[in-house]
């Protein structure tokens, strides 16, 4: 599909020269401690060598193993106002679900700044909030080094993947909750959507938007060609074998083929370096070549 | 309706109960002080309250945790538990059966039944941002009363409940409950859904003065419409047809008791989340230290339920510093064995 290669390609093009992240307002904040809501703000802060900066993340912040030494502010979307400012932060970064929200405003009333990075689940998006968070530490020259040596060299990988695919981009679908019952399809404007479409595929599910339980009969019908699952996926579900007998996916072309894609579950859906690398795993596993028709495991 | 029975409660030989009541009032009341006084002084951040108060703490940090995170978070957390345990206790003696606690028989998820509906649908059908704030409680209060007034008309309709009755009846309503709620996350979009999953943890985390102060006024009226009501609460365990003959307002009592205990559990499902066991706890803490008299077991529950609910709180929130633990994590490690050993305690008929 040509129009999808030249999607991807615009992307890289149009991050390249974007110059200053969209919507982040990262001057003139002091980080000289901060408290990190957010798995992908930690990974991207160790990218740029800031970690030093860090006074305490959330629990998401599992990557790099380094990162679960910090103090533990709790869940990102379940913040301790108390907790928080007892660390004596100059400076509160975390992502768009960082909350409760009346939790940050009353961090903000004490007089610590709270910034909440913008997200965007693209590639756009990522390289964004590397140069948002090296706007905000001061570090530039590292993000634009970040972007340029590691991250457009995979945008421009996944492109050239892309390309093996002549006209039929592949079909899949991105699950989770595979424990027991309906599992949840990643709809439209989701984090696994926005994994899809940066692999150059298509999402099966584009009817619905969110994460939603999906019925036997949806999963026959949508047909998806290969299955996206974060590696906790196929433990819950008790191995590859087991998930792949799972009533919902069993008679789908990707069960068929045993066509399933395990990645790290914050590598996957955290939006920062990993899920691009995440993102060119998956384009390699499912563009074109009939030699990959076999289980990727564990490719990260 | 003042017409409660002099008998029951100034009899000669009520005397020393009284007394005893009163002192058994006291302490709970120096207990819930101090309760207080602790959790305000203890947290993340070490600050003397008197420095506070006195515009003594210089740093904008040690006034604001102060005044504008601790101290709300106490008030709310004292008076949901206060609110939690006089309907427990009220509830306990509409219905007649030790085991009624709002969380058990399915009050409070009807309350958070309420306010998700109103989060979810309110936004379809264009409720202003700032009328939320008290929509959100108001369809709380409603989802509480129609599980209460539900109860009661089975109640009606099948004959007094007996105490496994009941319980069966609970399940039954929490698992509608859930349905609802889950059909409800099932329509919300990401940033909804982020605020129903507080609801089922329960969470005084969230309080602020513009929260707190609409919450508690709720909580106020309805706790003293409960209190003015204990004696006959006492009547009326004789049974309905006793308590008419010694002249109690059988049908206004319940009434009045299904309205205010729905309202004073709606208005803490609305701001704190569910918050479980409180409500069964307290009530038969305060009989095991004073008997089972209500003009006894209400007020004493209002202090306990209040200290007990901080209490929790101040663990919630300092175990896992910096983070924090959902309250109804320590409510129901400590109200889930106590339901046990009463469960234990009733003997089979």
């Amino acid at each position: 599909m040509r129009f999808k290669q030249s999607v991807v390609l615009a992307t890289v093009t149009a991050a390249l020269v974007a110059g200053p992240a969209l919507g982040c307002d990262g001057d003139s904040v002091d980080p000289s401690r901060m408290a990190v809501a957010g798995g992908s703000i930690t990974e991207i802060l160790f990218a740029l060598g800031a970690e030093d900066l860090i006074v305490a993340a959330d629990r998401t912040s599992n990557y790099p193993a380094a990162a679960s030494a910090f103090p533990s502010v709790g869940y990102v979307r379940a913040l301790s106002a108390e907790g928080v400012l007892s660390l004596n932060p100059t400076l509160l970064i975390g992502e768009d679900d960082m909350g409760p929200p009346e939790v940050v405003a009353q961090i903000r009333g004490a007089g610590v700044e709270t910034i909440v990075i913008p997200e965007q689940h693209s590639a756009i998006g990522i390289l964004a909030k590397v140069r948002c968070i090296g706007e905000i530490v001061g570090r530039q020259d590292a993000a634009e080094r970040l972007i340029a040596e590691k991250l457009t060299p995979i945008s421009t990988k996944i492109a050239a993947q892309s390309a093996r695919s002549r006209g039929t981009a592949p079909r899949g679908a991105v699950l989770l909750g595979l424990r027991d019952g309906a599992p949840l399809g990643a709809g439209l404007a989701t984090s696994g959507n926005g994994l899809l479409e940066m692999a150059a595929t298509e999402n099966v599910f584009d009817t619905f938007s969110g994460w939603k339980p999906v019925s036997m009969e949806a999963m026959l019908q949508a047909n998806p060609t290969f299955f996206v699952v974060p590696e906790r996926g196929i433990n819950d579900a008790g191995g590859l074998d087991e998930l792949l007998k799972h009533p919902a996916l069993r008679l789908t072309d990707a069960a068929r083929n045993r066509q399933v894609i395990v990645l790290d579950g914050m590598a996957m859906l955290g939006f920062g370096p990993r899920t691009l690398e995440s993102a060119a795993a998956l384009a390699d596993a499912v563009h074109g070549t009939p030699r990959h028709r076999e289980t990727l495991n564990g490719s990260m | 309706m003042s017409s409660a029975p002099a008998n029951l409660a100034d009899s000669p030989a009520q005397g020393s109960t009284r007394r005893s009541r009163y002192s058994v009032l006291t302490v709970l009341a120096t207990v819930t002080i101090a309760v207080v006084l602790v959790a305000v002084s203890i947290g993340a951040i070490a600050v003397s309250p008197l420095d506070a108060l006195l515009e003594r703490a210089d740093r904008l940090v040690e006034r604001t945790v102060l005044l504008e995170i601790r101290l709300p978070r106490v008030l709310l957390a004292a008076f949901v538990g206060a609110a939690l345990a006089v309907a427990g206790a009220a509830l306990q003696g509409l219905f007649r059966n030790p085991l009624a606690d709002p969380s058990l028989i399915g009050v409070s998820g009807g309350a958070a039944v309420g306010a998700i509906a109103m989060i979810v649908l309110g936004g379809s059908i264009a409720v202003s941002a700032t009328a939320m704030p008290y929509l959100v409680p108001l369809a709380a209060v409603c989802g509480a009363g129609a599980v209460t007034l539900f109860l009661y008309a089975f109640s009606r309709r099948f004959g007094n409940f007996s105490v496994t009755t009941m319980l069966l009846v609970g399940i039954a309503l929490n698992a509608l409950a859930q349905v609802a709620i889950g059909a409800f996350e099932y329509l919300s979009d990401d940033t909804q859904l982020r605020t129903l999953i507080f609801w089922m943890m329960g969470s005084f985390g969230r309080a602020t003065w513009t929260s707190v102060l609409p919450a508690t006024t709720v909580i106020a009226l309805a706790v003293a419409l409960l209190l003015r009501d204990a004696r006959r609460l006492d009547v009326l365990q004789l049974g309905e047809a006793d308590a008419r003959h010694l002249g109690v307002d059988v049908d206004g009592l319940k009434q009045r008791v299904i309205l205010a205990s729905a309202a004073a559990v709606g208005a803490g499902v609305a701001v704190a989340g569910i918050v479980a066991f409180i409500g069964l706890i307290v009530p038969h803490l305060v009989r095991l230290l004073g008997g089972v008299r209500n003009p006894l077991v209400l007020p004493g529950s209002l202090l306990l339920g209040a200290s007990l609910t901080v209490f929790a709180d101040l663990v919630s929130r300092t175990v896992v510093l910096p983070a924090e633990l959902p309250v109804g994590l320590v409510t129901s490690a400590l109200g889930a064995p106590f339901f046990l050993w009463l469960i234990a305690r009733i003997k089979p008929q």
